[in-house]
């Protein structure tokens, strides 16, 4: 932590300016968001094409082929394919799967990328590169880069949230500073409709008394700040008092969806689950709900997730269930984006760490393992072609055959639409230079952008 | 079609592009010294994985069968080349054999089938490139590369016991590590600060040694032996007075056992699997008790080195002995680990697991990365790595029966204790756990044990004893030579002469080899970790690593006389803190002005560091200010005898007044009380905890119930009715900050109490109930302040 703090500037800039932040909190000054934070809003490098990302995690290894790579049989000889029905929507005329009938009527905002790859079918492992690049070592997720490349819109929110979570080192700052780290609302397995901040609130004092408590609090802090001259460690906790404390003005209201009209819990389907084999419940309507009201309060990165999409057996009825638990939320949360005017600048991410085989229709199998050689992501919104397809596989889905997009590709990519360059967001640690693209790098997917 | 780096090269790496280009046109030598990063990291990523994967096989120093007396693990060999005549040409591929017998034209390699067309193109353009190759020349069978300067391999190099060194301030030295650390600052013409103040001074010695803040009365009593300041000639003998007394604390061991459960990555379940499920390690906590006992009772550091990695092979008097050499041995068995079901390399991942704790742990180095190939940096190679692999094979890791779940890991055995009964269930659960149904039903017990005994984790030697096959790429399906089983072979670890025995793993080999004195890791990396704790940084400020990625240490010399003097003393861990704390280095005040512009990152340590209070020492300073705190150690643990899935049984903390160290540790869900506070996820040895300042930590410290709770037993104890509100309010300041309010600070307290009791006048007419409020928001206001978190 020590490493990122410039103490010698910082504490020459604060005795020249005669009062640090510790001044300003308590002046009451704080709530314009005047001084400098970690947080605070910066403006991209590049021209930004979206300014907050929506990442739906949909963990396990999502079947592609029977849900957007559409592969009919070719030839007389049966082979692995697509055993559910397709058809072509929209416009655009996307093959999309009868299983997703609500996301199919969003064809026309899609960019499905195709021929998705990565380096291993192991779950962990892949889950991990997904969202730190990095597959064996602990290194900084997605959104602690975007929270740490940007800061964050609302200086009463984190920068980076992610519901219904699994691992804390999929939401990790790492190297950064901590304050980029994800905000876990809700770990995987819990009741989503019980998830909140932990200690968010409390009834023990009126709102009033808690204020004039916090100011006795800063009092006796900035006391203690004085004493020491002055203190970047010290200074972090004035600041972060305040941060929690205006969180706990905002984040209730955030999270409580008792104010949402009855058609509106209705069309994300808050508090249904269908869990059944692999998939498992997740109130994924609430957390589509949660993520629009986060997006709407400017947080940076919201990451959902639903699993698991690992149908080794009862392909069919797995696959049935995790489709019906995701696909009305995911449609609604687009409509309402769309009609908000915030799909202009909020990308939505939609995929998995790989992809599965095609099943063989009319061999009675309904068994499937992973494929990390191709499968299909799909993006929405803010900077990306809409009703478009880059990418394809071969007859039977296994290989990618044109525009492979490898993770360190689409992790380019998603910077470079927020205006970062993935070449140049880095830290040095330990003697290792560590950014979100890896050693190897990735390629922006130019064909992709609008 | 383009080589496939071309691709990608233009957009990704323009200047390693023009690196490429350039050194082709010159036909770049094979020399490493003038390779490039982006060569070098051409030659990593593409080149040398292919090698490993499709030649080596046939074509290494290793190979059982040499093919065409060719070598390709080695730049010079490959250009001397076999049997053909040199493999490549630099520059030339087209004349180059190696890529002709690639293309199967004329010559066909590998010959099974040929490589992937992508790869073969990688050779063409690396040859095109000039063959750039960072492997060290020679033959393979010398020892492996010392790329890294020697300066950066300090730490292979054999300790010394340097003089201590003359300077000029001779007052201001009270201690051998004094003189180095003055001589230091001196080279870098910076003054040490002023002392810190008796008050000060005791603050930091309760909090560093035993975890807990002194009470007001021994701060006065201290502060009063000592005269008013630290040069007082009374204050020798009170500080020593006061310091041997907390070294003999039976709260000692409960501090310090606490850093070393960081270490050894303790936790009482085996954490998120992948699968989600979360086996509870049932008799963990024996290990925390071992080592909370070894601390207090001073056990001497290589023995405790030992019994923690071959306690099982020790020879015991009594049946009490021979337990604790078992639960000792705990320390390799508490691994996170991934479900088997989904993970063909298990069983190389536990050994892993022992590889890193004894590496980063105990040596400082990460000898794990040389897992999948030789060390990119550090001379460790791949066969030392399946060196020592190859003792942990041999040895049967005993986990118990990880909730009976066969797809999370196999059920193994226990140690069967003697001496110490079985505790049972724990009561505390049993409600929870009549309500509990499991999702699935759990496999029978596949081991069972007399009732009365006490059961351990740990190791013993497995039925089958043997090397290592070395895992091409880390895949224990791509199995190279066997290698005999040993340690790291480099100069200064080299040369003591400890054969492993064909019929034994070689563990206890191990631990005297590792608690040998001529090692010279151990020594190092633990009076670093102890200097840590004390002094906020290490001499090395990477305590887990000291290798050529690992920081330099500040004070080379010093941290050589410390290892050295620590070895002399017996090991004596308790000596060694003695020895650091009565420095005049350690009683530096932290808040010296001077100091904190000269020497901003405290690189010369010339202050005393402001430090956060770990999240253990944060709560129990907590519980100590509320009077709440139960200082006796709590007995066993919540999850004791319980075999099961914590994933599926919600919340199972329960309140506790007990120290920190003796509450449930679960992987992936911590107790809430000390998660907002950076506690490691004891997944890999953490040396140092972060100390983040997060908006989560202001929410625990304002709303959570257990903050509200004790802030309503310290008001309690300040409400007698005869006590005056301003003498309560220097009370409660005694009792968080060790120190007296100033006049100014009683008064703004009052007049907060007075504003808050008004506001509260209409919704709490009872005038007591409405007193204790207005205390209780009081108290927690100086329990959540800076001051009372943050040492000085």
């Amino acid at each position: 932590m020590s490493a990122f703090l410039p103490p010698l500037s910082r504490r020459q800039m604060l005795r020249t300016a005669s009062c640090g932040f510790g001044y300003l909190a308590l002046s009451g000054l704080a709530a314009t968001q005047a001084a400098p934070t970690d947080l605070t809003p910066r403006p991209p490098r590049l021209r930004a094409r979206a300014n907050r990302i929506i990442f739906l995690n949909m963990s396990g290894g999502p079947a592609q082929l029977d849900t957007f790579d559409y592969k009919p049989q070719v030839g007389k000889k049966p082979h692995p394919g697509s055993v559910v029905p397709f058809k072509q929507r929209g416009e655009s005329g996307l093959w999309i799967s009868d299983l997703l009938p609500n996301i199919a009527r969003h064809a026309d905002k899609l960019c499905v990328l195709n021929a998705m790859h990565c380096d291993t079918g192991i779950h962990a492992q892949s889950m991990l590169q997904l969202h730190t690049g990095d597959r064996l070592r602990p290194c900084p997720s997605m959104g602690a880069w975007v929270s740490y490349g940007l800061g964050t819109e609302n200086q009463n929110l984190p920068g980076f949230i992610s519901l219904n979570t699994a691992k804390p080192s999929e939401y990790a700052s790492a190297g950064l500073p901590p304050v980029h780290a994800g905000t876990p609302i809700g770990i995987n397995g819990e009741d989503m409709s019980r998830a909140t901040l932990a200690d968010i609130s409390s009834q023990h004092l009126s709102p009033t008394l808690k204020r004039r408590q916090l100011d006795l609090i800063q009092e006796i802090n900035r006391d203690h700040l004085l004493r020491r001259a002055d203190d970047a460690q010290l200074e972090g906790v004035i600041q972060t008092l305040e941060l929690g404390f205006r969180m706990q003005s905002v984040a209730p209201d955030l999270l409580d969806l008792s104010r949402e009209s009855a058609a509106t819990l209705d069309r994300y389907q808050v508090g249904k689950n269908y869990s059944a084999g692999t998939c498992k419940a997740s109130d994924f309507g609430r957390q589509c709900l949660l993520a629009r009201r986060f997006c709407e309060a400017g947080v940076r990165f919201i990451e959902l997730n639903h699993g698991s999409w690992d149908q080794h057996t009862d392909h069919r009825r797995d696959l049935h269930a995790n489709c019906a638990s995701t696909d009305a939320p995911i449609a609604a949360l687009l409509d309402d984006l769309d009609q908000r005017g915030l799909l202009e600048d909020t990308l939505v991410v939609w995929g998995g760490e790989f992809g599965r085989p095609g099943l063989t229709p009319g061999d009675g199998k309904d068994q499937t393992g992973h494929n990390a050689r191709a499968f299909t992501f799909w993006l929405a919104g803010g900077g990306v072609k809409p009703g478009f397809t880059h990418g394809r596989t071969s007859d039977t889905g296994a290989e990618c055959v044109e525009g492979k997009v490898h993770f360190r590709d689409l992790h380019a990519t998603l910077l470079h639409l927020l205006g970062l360059d993935h070449e140049n967001l880095a830290i040095v640690q330990g003697g290792r230079r560590i950014r979100l693209t890896g050693t190897e790098g990735g390629s922006v997917v130019r064909p992709i952008l609008t | 079609m383009p080589p496939a780096a071309f691709i990608t090269a233009p957009c990704l790496f323009p200047l390693a592009l023009a690196c490429t280009l350039l050194a082709s046109a010159l036909g770049c030598s094979l020399c490493a010294g003038e390779i490039t990063d982006s060569q070098r990291h051409f030659f990593e990523a593409k080149i040398r994985p292919a090698l490993v994967t499709h030649c080596y096989e046939c074509h290494a120093a290793d190979s059982k069968k040499l093919g065409g007396k060719l070598l390709l693990d080695s730049p010079t060999e490959m250009l001397s080349g076999g049997q053909s005549g040199p493999a490549l040409i630099p520059g030339d591929p087209d004349s180059s054999l190696l890529l002709q017998a690639l293309r199967y034209d004329g010559l066909e390699m590998p010959p099974s089938k040929p490589l992937p067309p992508a790869i073969i193109a990688d050779f063409e353009q690396w040859i095109r490139m000039g063959a750039p190759d960072p492997r060290p020349s020679g033959p393979t069978t010398a020892k492996p590369s010392a790329t890294a300067d020697l300066a950066s391999l300090w730490a292979y190099q054999a300790r010394q016991s340097p003089p201590t060194p003359a300077v000029s301030s001779v007052a201001w030295p009270r201690s051998s590590s004094d003189s180095f650390i003055l001589a230091a600052m001196e080279r870098a013409q910076l003054p040490p600060s002023p002392d810190a103040t008796p008050a000060t001074l005791i603050r930091r010695l309760y909090f560093d040694l035993i975890g807990l803040p002194p009470t007001a009365d021994e701060v006065d009593t201290f502060v009063a032996a000592c005269g008013q300041s630290l040069t007082a000639p009374s204050a020798e003998l009170a500080i020593q007075t006061l310091v041997d007394q907390l070294l003999q604390s039976p709260h000692f061991g409960e501090r310090w056992g606490r850093h070393w459960l960081d270490v050894a990555r303790y936790a009482e379940s085996n954490g998120n699997d992948g699968l989600s499920r979360n086996p509870s390690f049932p008799h963990a906590w024996r290990y925390r008790d071992y080592v909370i006992a070894a601390f207090n009772e001073d056990l001497p550091y290589h023995r405790f080195i030992t019994e923690q990695i071959a306690g099982d092979l020790l020879a015991a008097d009594t049946p009490a002995q021979r337990d604790r050499h078992l639960i000792a041995t705990g320390f390799l068995a508490l691994c996170a680990k991934p479900a088997k079901a989904m993970n063909e390399n298990f069983e190389m991942d536990v050994v892993a697991d022992q590889i890193d704790l004894v590496g980063s742990g105990l040596l400082g180095l990460t000898i794990a990365c040389a897992r999948c190939h030789d060390h990119k940096t550090d001379p460790i190679s791949t066969r030392e790595y399946y060196a020592i692999a190859g003792i942990f094979k041999s040895t049967e890791t005993l986990w118990g029966a990880a909730a009976m779940q066969g797809l999370t890991a196999p059920q193994t055995p226990l140690h069967q204790l003697h001496a110490h009964s079985n505790t049972g269930p724990h009561p505390a659960l049993d409600a929870i756990f009549a309500a509990y149904k499991p999702r699935r039903p759990p496999a029978k017990a596949s081991f069972s044990y007399p009732p009365e005994n006490g059961l351990a984790m740990g190791v013993r030697d497995a039925k089958t004893i043997a090397d290592c096959a070395l895992n091409i790429a880390g895949e224990s399906k791509k199995l190279g030579p066997k290698i005999p089983r040993g340690f790291l072979q480099t100069a200064a670890f080299g040369d003591l002469d400890l054969p492993v025995p064909a019929s034994a793993s070689g563990r206890l080999q191990l631990a005297q080899w590792l608690a040998h004195p001529a090692n010279p890791q151990p020594a190092r990396v633990l009076v670093n970790r102890v200097w840590l704790h004390l002094f906020g940084q290490g001499i090395v400020r990477t305590p887990d690593d000291f290798g050529v990625f690992g920081d330099r240490p500040s004070h080379p010399a010093l941290l050589d006389h410390l290892a050295t003097r620590f070895i002399a003393e017996g090991w004596s861990i308790k000596k060694l803190i003695r020895h650091l704390v009565l420095s005049r280095t350690y009683r530096q005040a932290s808040d010296h002005p001077t100091s904190h512009d000269t020497d901003p990152s405290n690189r010369w340590f010339t202050r005393q560091s402001l430090r956060r209070l770990d999240a253990e020492a944060l709560r129990d300073a907590i519980l100590a200010c509320s009077g709440q705190l139960d200082r006796q150690p709590a007995q066993g643990s919540l999850i004791q005898s319980r075999d099961v899935l914590i994933n599926e049984l919600g919340n199972l903390h329960q309140p506790s007044r007990h120290r920190s160290v003796y509450l449930l540790m679960l992987r992936n869900a911590m107790p809430p009380e000390l998660t907002p506070f950076n506690l490691p996820d004891a997944v890999r040895v953490t040396g140092q905890r972060d100390t983040s300042i997060l908006a989560t930590q202001a929410l625990y410290l304002l709303n959570n119930p257990f903050l509200i709770t004790q802030s309503q037993h310290f008001a309690q104890r300040l409400l007698d009715p005869a006590t005056p509100s301003a003498e309560r309010v220097r009370t409660a300041y005694r009792a968080a900050f060790s120190r007296n309010p100033s006049p100014q600070e009683i008064q703004r307290a009052e007049s907060f109490l007075q504003e808050v009791e008004l506001t509260l006048v209409s919704s709490q007419p009872n005038d007591p109930q409405r007193t204790l409020t207005a205390w209780t928001t009081f108290c927690q206001a100086l329990l959540a302040s800076s001051e009372l978190r943050y040492l000085d």
